[in-house]
């Protein structure tokens, strides 16, 4: 079996698409290589070569033979070129690369790098501390993180290999051969069956159905869970079997693989037996995307052209990049700060070291010699060895505990999200997915919000509402989805009786409901489809590009109308009283989105011929004669803020001469050959005039739960919500009124493709920008007045057309301005939808607001395949866990069921976990600050000796074990405000917006406070030695034990001041004491002081020195020792207490007024609650 | 570079194999801590409450008890630890005892107390040279060499500090404060923390409770000075001083509680002035949420 060919080069050469067949192939003559430039290569002698509209826009080309066969003779030897096979790749590593790509990856980070770099530093010279200190932690860290990665890995390959093994049916020879997926090559005929989804993508050749056509459901692509139809090439549609197919002896020539998945450029040569080849043009419609579903269809040939990675569903799929938290570039920046503050430490010593060794004999007293080495060693490596043991001796203050205890945190704290009941779906049995762990603290950062709107605001459910004929609603008393429909008895058509004429319009509108449309019904329902009764899942059976059409037959079922079927051109109906009407179907005025409508022309049996037309309410009234347009447009104008999708219904009765006239123009406008499109529509507007309105119809796709509710409480946390859609305007704006996101004084500023017919681009951001800002001058204005509540609010429309034209670069590279523009109105503007968008719009759209000025954190959340790429672009994508596909909630970083439970996801678990880890973060940076900075100053009172202040031990375990725990469980159960509280009052996300617990200034602050307790514990120590003997345990307990305390005592002293004090620095912290945290911050507490006197207690065989000995115990036993721990401890503690309780009182924030309220409210009770005065306020 | 694109989505798009279909209903246990619900503990002293601390003393007591058993089976000599020791591990290729800089460095002056009494004659006032370390470290730290020889024999084959006049086994007449037990090794070998320091040097010890310590008069120091400082600009100090239970003369601890004590009840007023002008503000502020 031969590869493929093909063909690469530019085509320089437009021209118009011409009918005339060329003689010859079109393979390179030359035979240069593919890739090089052939230029005008084609000189085989056609007279014009054919180009298909848009051809010239071709970057590269590729040339596919249809089932691997060459052209006929004649044709040059064509190049094979290698395609990619149909593997899918979406693993990192392959078993080999694994431990070095890992490692490497690893030690890409920066705090990594850093830990390695002292480890091994510590290895090499001989410094004050134990290489095992740095080594073990970080070993661990290496490890963990490696094999968490390895068994993702492991995952991946899974579910490629599940992938690439389905078995995909291709021809072969003449027969059908089953293999792998992975093993379709370009150029492979492949067979599909209904239900079945395409494994590449294909050029349909020919399907099972006569009229060669096929319905394809792109669900999974771009969330259209609409049936639309493709077509099969007019030359090949007759191949209906295997050895047909095989015989086909065709090349496709299209362009290389391009992500849009709407656009597709190409041609088919067909070499017939007169060795003439057809040349027919390709387009999207020709062509079946890898991920979309056969539907209604038993069976399809297709030849595949782009294969793997080639796919465009896999080129829409952006490569997940790793997403880090603002907290986590925070974290990095005080990384780099605390980088600088230890290398300036290391600096400062060192060069005091040698400024103090100038004088001769503080450089080597008698007491102490140095050794022979040393003497040798040249000043500069001296000096550099003691840069480096500097820095390994204060190297602690960046501790690799802080990243463990980080990642530690974000993993068992994602657990609560999991857990959490109320986010709990019982319908479809699933919770809340947790992806990435990494992106916790973000929920509660979040600025924008970019929704989707089928599948995640709305249920992608279209459900019949009601309808209003003349002036009279409609609805049906049917329940719908378990739920009673309200108004529904309201007003019942049964109750009002109509008059005799009102009947019979009724009974028009509905005859007008079931013959006004293009569905189709599906065949083998047909069989016993009429005796059904109307409600037993007939959904089913009719199939629509509209769903809203199938809605509105489905509904009108109810009304006693069931449409039957399209039979040789009579549609069929079954009316109330049960019997077939039969309808001869003469023109159907197809559906466009300029007219807004779209109209039947039928011949009942009595032989009257009608004209039903069906359309948006501005398309339709302008039209509209007679009947009550009043009462209609009221109904319809509530029905729309509602939400609900209007349509409305009228019709014109048409005698023969009529019809004949029109009969006419549409002939003559069809068989035109310029501006075809045109004309047509000049004729649809002239027949479809004079109507009598019928009524109107109100479909709802209906809402997700709680929907509204849920976009309301985020916007008052501050949050912008945008819904991006690939829906039509009308739709989307529908829902956007329904969910509130549009309110009923909304102005709505339009920047769409019609809009923009009319004006340039300039001008209309230029006037629209204009009106934004007048409102943002009056918004402030307002502020200051204090009438804010009745601004006027705008929302703004876009669609994809107008956005592409918006992005794109212009020649002079002046686009930024449009954007810049662009941006501002959007700032501007409380509610913004964008429909018709591509997903990798959606994903622009995020990007562009992502890396706008001021760096805002987006939310991305959607449910189909079509918004992967925008939950992957966002800082936080969030997954619906959708009926069809779980596409998204695979990619995304987190999966909900609901949209509803964005609210608590953000408003509450998004806050709590955003002020944990900030405080974990500066908590952390603070206590190391206390721990190393006595390290610092005592070098100034040990001649720069690089002298240890604290035993190893204890630089060991103060960050492991001693202070490690209770951090680390506060910030897993810390919760500063009840829950409850967070979610009835949103507003206290805007208290945590931008970073606020990050910002430089907390970070001073807990630095600063830091540097005061360190102060405090070295100086306080410092004049205990200095002024007094600390020397006894006295006279009163034991005579004669004299003591003196040496160096360890001093550190132990400050140690144990220390560890006190960073502890009950956050027991101050502390809101929500549960017994974990009793137990975890007094039990550290506890160990610290047995461990310290276990450690002093013994004579440790292992160690070669036992420099701790006692120690802790005379410490102890030292009444100055205790008096000196408790005032250290106070006075460390008291500005922050200080602080705390004075801004509190003058400058309280939201959170804090709502927890003294709380405090208040609790302290009423009588009850015992008062005990516990620190956590009254958020226990219960 | 890998694509994000995960090859399962297809598979359960299309009907064949949804792989593992396990129970669907995962539904979140309802516990107060999985939930985020959990009480604060409010201390009320009933049995259950109790028997923590129980387990408390236990853990204290345990270790305790486990650290004087390990250590009186532990009583061994004290190696020169290997690193320590350089640049004074040998000299004359014999191994240095006690090793190391600090050991070298043994401060070594005598210095001896007379009392002038009324006819210019000096009497001698008992300087006692025992009970200035730390009990354990005479104790348990710091052994001799085993073996019944005399000290000489066992400290055979070593040689002496550098810089020291005698070798450790002539630092004490007294057999219990010689060799690696002498009091003055023991203090000097717990290094100060501090450039300046103060060492325990002798305990003068009160005859009875009717007569001062030392009563006023007219004293001698006679100091033997082996000591070199003037090369480092060092000083040397002797200072008598009493001792209560705080250890010696201590200004600096009362002063700081004094003065803490007084800026935490200023702070205090000034709370109280300030809760008392802001509460109402507040309060209304409150309500208007």
């Amino acid at each position: 079996m031969g590869g493929a060919g093909v063909e690469v080069g530019s085509r320089d050469r437009p021209c118009k698409w011409v009918q005339l067949p060329p003689s010859g192939p079109h393979t390179d003559q030359h035979g240069s290589q593919p890739w090089e430039d052939p230029g005008p290569a084609h000189t085989d002698g056609s007279v014009s070569h054919p180009q298909c509209a848009g051809e010239e826009d071709w970057v590269d080309s590729r040339t596919v033979y249809v089932g691997h066969r060459e052209p006929p003779p004649g044709a040059e030897a064509y190049i094979p070129q290698r395609y990619p096979d149909n593997r899918i790749v979406s693993s990192k590593y392959t078993f080999w690369n694994f431990v070095p790509k890992n490692l490497f990856e690893q030690f890409r980070r920066v705090a990594n790098f850093y830990f390695l770099i002292i480890f091994l530093v510590q290895l090499i010279i001989d410094t004050p501390t134990s290489p095992v200190t740095s080594g073990l932690p970080l070993f661990f860290v290496i490890t963990v993180t490696a094999i968490k990665q390895g068994y993702e890995d492991w995952l991946r390959h899974k579910a490629d290999n599940a992938m690439n093994q389905c078995p995909v049916h291709f021809v072969q020879h003449g027969r059908l051969v089953r293999k792998q997926s992975r093993k379709l090559r370009v150029g492979d005929i492949v067979l599909v069956k209904e239900d079945e989804t395409f494994p590449c993508d294909l050029i349909f050749l020919s399907s099972s159905r006569a009229d060669g056509t096929c319905h394809v459901t792109t669900a999974s692509l771009d969330g259209e869970s609409s049936h639309k139809t493709h077509y099969a090439v007019q030359d090949t549609k007759g191949f209906h079997s295997e050895e047909d197919i095989d015989s086909l002896h065709a090349t496709i020539e299209c362009e290389q693989p391009q992500p849009d998945l709407y656009k597709f450029v190409g041609r088919i040569n067909v070499y017939n037996d007169q060795n003439d080849p057809v040349v027919r043009p390709l387009g999207s419609e020709n062509l079946l995307l890898r991920g979309a579903t056969l539907k209604n269809t038993e069976k399809i040939f297709g030849v595949a052209i782009y294969t793997g990675m080639e796919t465009k569903m896999a080129l829409n799929y952006q490569s997940k990049s790793q997403k880090r938290s603002a907290v986590e570039k925070s974290m990095n920046t005080f990384l780099i700060v605390y980088l600088c503050i230890l290398i300036s430490k290391a600096l400062v010593n060192t060069v005091l070291k040698y400024v103090w060794q100038s004088t001769p004999f503080q450089d080597e007293p008698w007491y102490s010699r140095k050794t022979e080495a040393e003497r040798q060693r040249s000043l500069f490596l001296r000096a550099f060895t003691d840069f480096l043991a500097f820095m390994v001796l204060f190297n602690y203050i960046i501790p690799v505990s802080m990243y463990v205890t980080v990642e530690m945190q974000k993993f068992l704290g994602s657990y609560f999200i999991t857990w959490d009941n109320e986010m709990f779906d019982e319908e479809l049995g699933e919770g809340p997915l947790v992806n990435t762990s990494d992106l916790n603290e973000e929920l509660g950062q979040v600025e924008y919000v970019f929704t989707d709107k089928t599948g995640t605001l709305t249920e992608n459910n279209m459900e019949f509402r009601e309808c209003c004929v003349e002036g009279r609603v409609c609805a049906p008393h049917a329940v719908c989805n378990g739920q009673a429909l309200p108004d529904a008895s309201a007003t019942d058509m049964i109750d009002a009786s109509p008059g005799a004429s009102g009947r019979e319009r009724e009974e028009l509108f509905f005859r007008a409901l079931c013959l006004c449309h293009t569905i189709q019904v599906k065949d083998d329902e047909e069989v016993d489809g009429p005796q059904k009764s109307p409600d037993s899942g007939k959904r089913s059976a009719y199939i629509s590009s509209s769903p809203d059409e199938v809605a509105l037959v489905e509904g009108i079922q109810r009304f006693g109308f069931t449409y039957l079927r399209l039979k040789d051109n009579y549609m069929e109906l079954l009316n109330r009283d049960n019997d077939v009407e039969r309808f001869e179907l003469l023109e159907i005025l197809s559906f466009d989105s300029v007219r807004r409508r779209m109209s039947v022309i039928v011949k009942s049996a009595a032989g009257e011929i009608y004209l039903f037309c069906k359309g948006a309410d501005s398309s339709i009234f302008p039209r509209v004669i007679e009947g009550k347009v009043d009462q209609i447009r009221s109904r319809v104008e509530r029905n729309a803020v509602e939400g609900l999708r209007t349509l409305c219904v009228a019709y014109k009765r048409l005698v023969p001469e009529e019809y004949e006239g029109i009969c006419k123009l549409l002939q003559a406008a069809r068989v035109a050959l310029q501006d075809r499109d045109k004309k047509l529509a000049e004729v649809y507007e002239q027949i479809e005039t004079d109507l009598v309105l019928l009524g109107a119809t109100a479909v709802e796709d209906r809402l997700q739960e709680k929907a509204a509710d849920t976009i309301e409480a985020l916007q008052k946390a501050g949050i912008k919500v945008w819904v991006l859609t690939g829906d039509k305007m009308e739709t989307a704006a529908a829902t956007c009124y329904a969910c509130k996101l549009f309110r009923r004084n909304t102005q709505l500023l339009e920047v769409t493709t019609k809009r923009l017919e009319e004006h340039s681009l300039h001008d209309v951001l230029f006037e629209l920008s204009k009106t934004v800002l007048r409102c943002s001058a009056s918004l402030t204005r307002d502020n200051f007045s204090g009438l804010s509540a009745d601004m006027q609010d705008y929302g703004l429309i876009i669609d994809g057309a107008a956005l592409s034209l918006i992005m794109k670069p212009r020649e002079d590279g002046s686009s930024s301005n449009y954007r810049e523009l662009f941006l501002d109105i959007c700032r501007n503007c409380s509610a913004v939808l964008c429909c018709r968008m591509a997903p990798l719009q959606k994903a622009q759209i995020v990007k562009l607001i992502k890396f706008s000025k001021e760096h805002p954190i987006t939310l991305a959340i959607g449910d189909g395949a079509n918004d992967v790429s925008m939950i992957l672009e966002a800082h936080v994508g969030i997954g619906v866990i959708g009926k069809e596909g779980r596409q998204a909630a695979r990619n995304s970083d987190y999966a909900i069921p609901k949209f509803k439970h964005l609210k608590k996801m953000l408003l509450v678990h998004g806050h709590f976990y955003y002020i944990r880890i900030s405080e974990l973060v500066q908590y952390f940076f603070y206590k190391n600050v206390c721990f190393i900075f006595p390290q610092f100053l005592y070098q100034f009172f040990c001649g720069f000796s690089q002298q240890t202040l604290y035993d190893t031990a204890y630089l060991t375990l103060y960050n492991i074990s001693f202070t490690s725990l209770p951090i680390l469980l506060y910030s897993l159960m810390e919760q500063h405000v009840a829950m409850d509280t967070l979610k009835r009052d949103p507003a206290l996300y805007r208290d945590i917006a931008k970073n606020a617990l990050l910002r430089w200034r907390a970070f001073i602050y807990w630095t600063l406070l830091g540097l005061f307790d360190a102060l405090v514990f070295f100086f306080g120590a410092y004049f205990m030695f200095e002024n007094t003997t600390v020397t006894s345990n006295g006279q009163i307990m034991t005579s004669n034990t004299h003591v003196v305390f040496g160096n360890w005592t001093f550190g132990t002293l400050v140690f144990t001041v220390m560890v006190f004090t960073v502890t009950l620095k956050l027991a101050l912290d502390t809101h929500y004491w549960t017994w974990i945290n009793h137990f975890v911050i007094w039990g550290s507490l506890l160990f610290y002081v047995v461990f310290s006197l276990l450690w002093g207690g013994v004579v440790w065989p292992f160690l070669s020195y036992q420099r701790m000995y006692y120690v802790f115990i005379q410490l102890l036993s030292s009444g100055p020792a205790w008096l000196a721990i408790v005032l250290l401890v106070t006075v460390s503690l008291l500005p922050d207490v200080l602080k705390k309780v004075l801004c509190r009182q003058l400058w309280p924030s939201a959170i804090e007024r709502v927890q003294t309220r709380n405090q208040c409210l609790s302290v009423e009770q009588p009850t015992v609650f008062m005990l516990s005065q620190t956590s009254s306020s958020l226990t219960f | 570079m890998a694509m994000n694109y995960n090859a399962k989505d297809e598979v359960d798009g299309g009907p064949p194999c949804p792989p593992g279909g396990t129970a669907k209903t995962r539904r979140p246990d309802n516990t107060a801590f999985k939930q985020q619900r959990l009480p604060a503990w409010q201390p009320i002293l009933t049995a259950g409450t109790v028997l923590p601390t129980f387990f408390i003393i236990g853990l204290i007591f345990i270790p305790i008890g486990i650290g004087i058993f390990v250590t009186s089976n532990n009583i061994r000599e004290i190696e020169n630890p290997s690193k320590e020791c350089e640049p004074y591990r040998r000299n004359e290729d014999k191994p240095i005892a006690p090793c190391g800089a600090i050991a070298n460095s043994m401060f070594n002056d005598t210095l001896e107390l007379f009392q002038v009494g009324n006819a210019s004659d000096l009497m001698p006032i008992t300087l006692k040279k025992k009970g200035i370390a730390w009990w354990t470290d005479k104790n348990v730290k710091f052994r001799n060499p085993p073996g019944t020889d005399p000290l000489e024999e066992r400290f055979k084959g070593t040689t002496k500090p550098v810089n020291w006049v005698k070798p450790v086994y002539m630092l004490d007449s007294d057999e219990d404060n010689n060799g690696f037990i002498n009091e003055d090794f023991i203090v000097w070998m717990r290094t100060a923390a501090l450039p300046t320091f103060r060492k325990l040097y002798r305990l003068i010890e009160r005859k009875n409770d009717l007569h001062p310590t030392l009563p006023a008069g007219r004293y001698y120091l006679n100091i033997t000075y082996n000591y070199p400082v003037h090369s480092f600009d060092g000083r040397k100090r002797m200072i008598l001083s009493t001792i209560s239970w705080m250890g010696g003369k201590n200004p600096f601890l009362g002063i700081a509680y004094i003065t803490i004590g007084s800026i935490s009840f200023l702070l205090g007023v000034v709370l109280l002035v300030i809760n008392h002008k802001y509460r109402n503000s507040s309060n209304t502020a409150d309500i208007t949420i």
